[in-house]
């Protein structure tokens, strides 16, 4: 029987029609001499069996977000045909995005950067796996069930915020940070036990804000560069420093034995360890509000 | 052309379906698993698949349709049918699953296209209502002829409107019995627990098979599936047309009935290929036959791994040798221009900002004072004899100004090192100028090496060239620091900083030791300095 179904737009159609307008006008008609191509791919949500998502990302604008639409995901993308092709397989319970080079060589284009806008499910159990290059990244991981996070990147400017808590446990989250600036905000809305961040060179600032579930480890191990610690006021906090030429500006922090603590270490309803492995640079603490 | 009967019973049920029928049947919207909508200014594709594992493809791409890869006609380009399928793409971006399916059901191609475009817009929007819409058959009906049209006029174009199609029918219905049902242009399922006791002929469309067939199966230009509960007592005969999954029973078998037609086709193509790789292979090996003649050797090899390696290692070697060589230079003014050297140096660690701006200003104009020079001796008789020696003497003792110049910031540079405290430089004894020079060389050289080490490790190339572009930077700067302090100093000749009392070079001067090294706190330190 065919079926009748209303077509009544609701916020979040509205917004995708929005987007999809503001799409349109970026559509590509015929006769313009470039090589960019746009897609847009979507999967429907089938079965909330855990999934392992793999994202890769050589260069160019990235962005991801949840999506409640009964989808699994939605990737917008913007790319150069000549030298990229997309990415999207799903089988088993592997589901594999991105873009990946046809050509190799590397091309400097001032003019134009690609895009990928990518919404994952929201709510669904999810291992993320994210790999890219020289990006700048923009992951709002707010409401998405992550299971475990493996985040790596090259020479990227990237800002990772967990706006909301994460409804799954995990082990250990990962951030693999090459010559880059690095942004993590609400790390405590991973619900994650172990979060170890590698950063090579480069600005990192680690937000440890969010709803700590439980005390948790924090590793961070940076060669060369700035490090700023985001710290919410009532999270006690215990700094262990290894580092070569690493000057700390620990205000709020006091000095016992060979770490430093926050005052109310103790007393605090969660606590986080965090072990500081730093060859050259800088580490400030910031306490938020 | 001689018709076999069944086909032109056929055709007579299609026309008379046409002209009669209701259909029996109800379409349904298939469920749409997967999207993917793309543009380029060359072409436009939907590609959709859907929770009964068929996909559907259709693009607009540099002047042809094409449906599931296959040309359906040219269109064109940036015409008004090229417009509406983009129009229609932009929709379907926001669109999932029901509502798109409705969409693509819904759309038809604008008023305005005409020419072979229509005719091109009908098939895309009969294609379109093809892929998402799907009829089952609600209930076994006792008819001996039954047709189910989604589209009516289709009907008539799909038998009619290809020669080919209908000869490959034809050939299919060889030797088939008349009691038959016929699904022509759209999706059928016979669901699980119903039995149709008939031949049933699908004609450009997907007969998927989940309860029982008594008789024959006919698909042409189609596919066929057998789920795992279907069941058909006759044959499969497909003509032009797929089998996308058997997980049933096919009693009588498949039947391939164009399959000596392929072979002939499989048999030229072979040929073809066959040709095309002689062609392929003879050029090859001219266009190796060439490279060997030009002494290529960029083909992959055994040692094609370690090449970086070996690269590196070379160059960190070099370097190496470099140092020794400049070393033993630099021992060589120190022995026999020791005090020119060490006024250099001085002059290069108290001024080295105006001493790069001298050597900069004097490299500038090397040239032009060597032709100048060069003019000035030779219009007179007795010049001409002093310019033959000017010539190659002047650019000598320029390099050698700036061989000696980079020695002496390099002792500076060891001399800073050794007080510097760093790791691994506590062998610099500044005591020892060969020492200073030698560490000071390798610090100037570090970046070299280093640049070298790290292009050996997989995508860090890049930073291997920044370090080796930062080391091109540092030995320019020694250069003509060097370069500048020689000037500065006419070659050493002149202190060119004779500084404020320094205690520390007055004891090292007096005593030849040096403070820092030897003068430590105990008596013991002090009895070394004696020693010394």
């Amino acid at each position: 029987m065919r079926t009748m179904r209303s077509a009544s737009l609701g916020l979040g159609r509205i917004h995708h029609a929005v987007a999809a307008m503001a799409l349109l006008t970026a559509l590509p008609m015929a006769g313009e001499a470039q090589s960019w191509r746009t897609v847009n791919m979507s999967r429907q949500l089938q079965g909330a069996d855990e999934v392992r998502v793999f994202v890769e990302y050589a260069a160019g604008l990235f962005s991801i977000r949840s999506v409640d639409e009964g989808l699994l995901y939605r990737m917008n993308l913007e790319y150069d045909e000549e030298r990229f092709e997309p990415i999207a397989d799903f089988s088993g319970n592997r589901l594999r995005l991105g873009v990946e080079s046809i050509r190799s060589g590397l091309k400097i284009d001032t003019d134009k950067a690609g895009e990928l806008e990518l919404e994952l499910a929201r709510g669904v159990p999810m291992d993320l796996d994210l790999r890219f290059g020289a990006v700048k990244a923009d992951l709002d991981l707010g409401g998405l069930a992550l299971t475990g996070l493996d985040l790596s990147t090259g020479a990227s400017e990237s800002v990772v915020d967990i706006s909301e808590p994460n409804p799954s446990r995990m082990a250990t989250a990962r951030f693999e940070v090459g010559a880059a600036e690095f942004t993590a905000r609400g790390l405590g809305n991973l619900n994650a036990e172990h979060i170890e961040i590698d950063a090579g060179v480069g600005s990192l600032t680690v937000g440890l804000d969010g709803r700590w579930a439980r005390d948790g480890r924090v590793d961070i191990d940076m060669g060369l560069g700035a490090l700023v610690l985001r710290v919410p006021e009532g999270l006690g906090v215990r700094l262990r420093k290894d580092s070569f030429l690493t000057s700390l500006d620990s205000e709020g922090l006091v000095k016992r034995g060979d770490v430093y603590e926050s005052v109310d270490f103790d007393e605090a309803e969660h606590r986080v360890v965090i072990e500081l492995d730093a060859a050259f640079g800088s580490v400030e603490v910031v306490w938020i509000r | 052309m001689h018709m076999s009967p069944l086909l032109r019973n056929i055709l007579s049920a299609v026309v008379l379906a046409w002209i009669t029928q209701p259909s029996a049947l109800d379409a349904q919207l298939r469920r749409v698993v997967s999207k993917s909508v793309s543009a380029s200014p060359a072409s436009a594709a939907l590609e959709l698949s859907f929770s009964d594992d068929g996909v559907f493809e259709l693009r607009l791409d540099r002047g042809t349709v094409f449906l599931d890869d296959e040309p359906l006609g040219p269109y064109r380009v940036g015409a008004e049918l090229d417009r509406a399928w983009r129009a229609l793409l932009s929709e379907a971006m926001t669109l999932e699953n029901g509502a798109l399916a409705e969409r693509l059901a819904a759309w038809s191609p604008p008023a305005e296209i005409d020419g072979s475009d229509e005719a091109l817009g009908r098939s895309i929007d009969q294609a379109l209502k093809r892929a998402v819409e799907t009829s089952v058959v609600l209930e076994t009906e006792s008819q001996d002829r039954s047709a189910s049209m989604a589209q009516e006029r289709r009907l008539v174009e799909v038998l009619v409107g290809s020669v080919r199609r209908l000869g490959a029918l034809e050939e299919a219905l060889e030797g088939l019995p008349g009691d038959y049902r016929i699904f022509v242009g759209e999706d059928f399922v016979i669901p699980e627990g119903t039995v149709v006791d008939q031949t049933l002929v699908m004609i450009d469309g997907t007969l998927r098979v989940e309860g029982e067939i008594g008789g024959d199966v006919v698909v042409v230009d189609g596919a066929l599936e057998v789920s795992d509960s279907g069941v058909i007592r006759g044959q499969a005969r497909i003509a032009d047309a797929r089998v996308l999954r058997n997980t049933g029973e096919i009693e009588g078998g498949i039947v391939d009935v164009l399959e000596e037609e392929r072979d002939l086709e499989a048999e030229l193509r072979d040929r073809l290929r066959e040709e095309i790789r002689a062609e392929v292979r003879r050029d090859l090996r001219n266009e190796m036959r060439n490279e060997a003649r030009m002494g290529s050797d960029d083909s992959f090899s055994i040692m094609s791994p370690v090449r970086p390696v070996i690269r590196a290692v070379g160059g960190v070697l070099e370097k190496l040798i470099l140092v020794f060589v400049l070393g033993l230079v630099g021992a060589g003014f120190i022995a026999f221009a020791g005090e020119n050297m060490d006024n250099i140096a001085e002059t290069a660690r108290r001024a080295p900002g105006r001493a790069a701006v001298v050597g900069f200003a004097g490299s500038f104009l090397l040239i032009p004072v060597w032709l100048l020079g060069l003019v000035a001796l030779l219009v007179s008789i007795i010049g001409i004899p002093v310019a033959i020696a000017w010539a190659p003497l002047f650019p000598l003792a320029a390099a050698l100004a700036f061989l000696l110049g980079y020695l002496a910031v390099a002792r500076t540079a060891g001399e800073w090192l050794a007080d510097s405290g760093l790791p691994w430089t506590g062998w610099i004894r500044k005591t020892n100028p060969i020492f200073t020079l030698v560490g000071g060389l390798l610090a100037l050289c570090l970046a070299f090496m280093v640049g070298h080490l790290v292009s050996i490790i997989p995508f860090l190339g890049f930073f291997g060239g920044l370090l080796i572009a930062l080391g091109v930077i540092v030995t320019i700067l020694a250069f003509q620091i060097g370069f500048g302090s020689v000037l500065l100093t006419r070659g050493g000749r002149r202190r060119e900083y004779q500084g404020a009392y320094d205690p520390d070079a007055a004891w090292e001067a007096a005593m030849s030791v040096d403070v820092d090294e030897d003068v430590g706190p105990g008596p013991t330190g002090g009895q070394d300095a004696h020693d010394a």
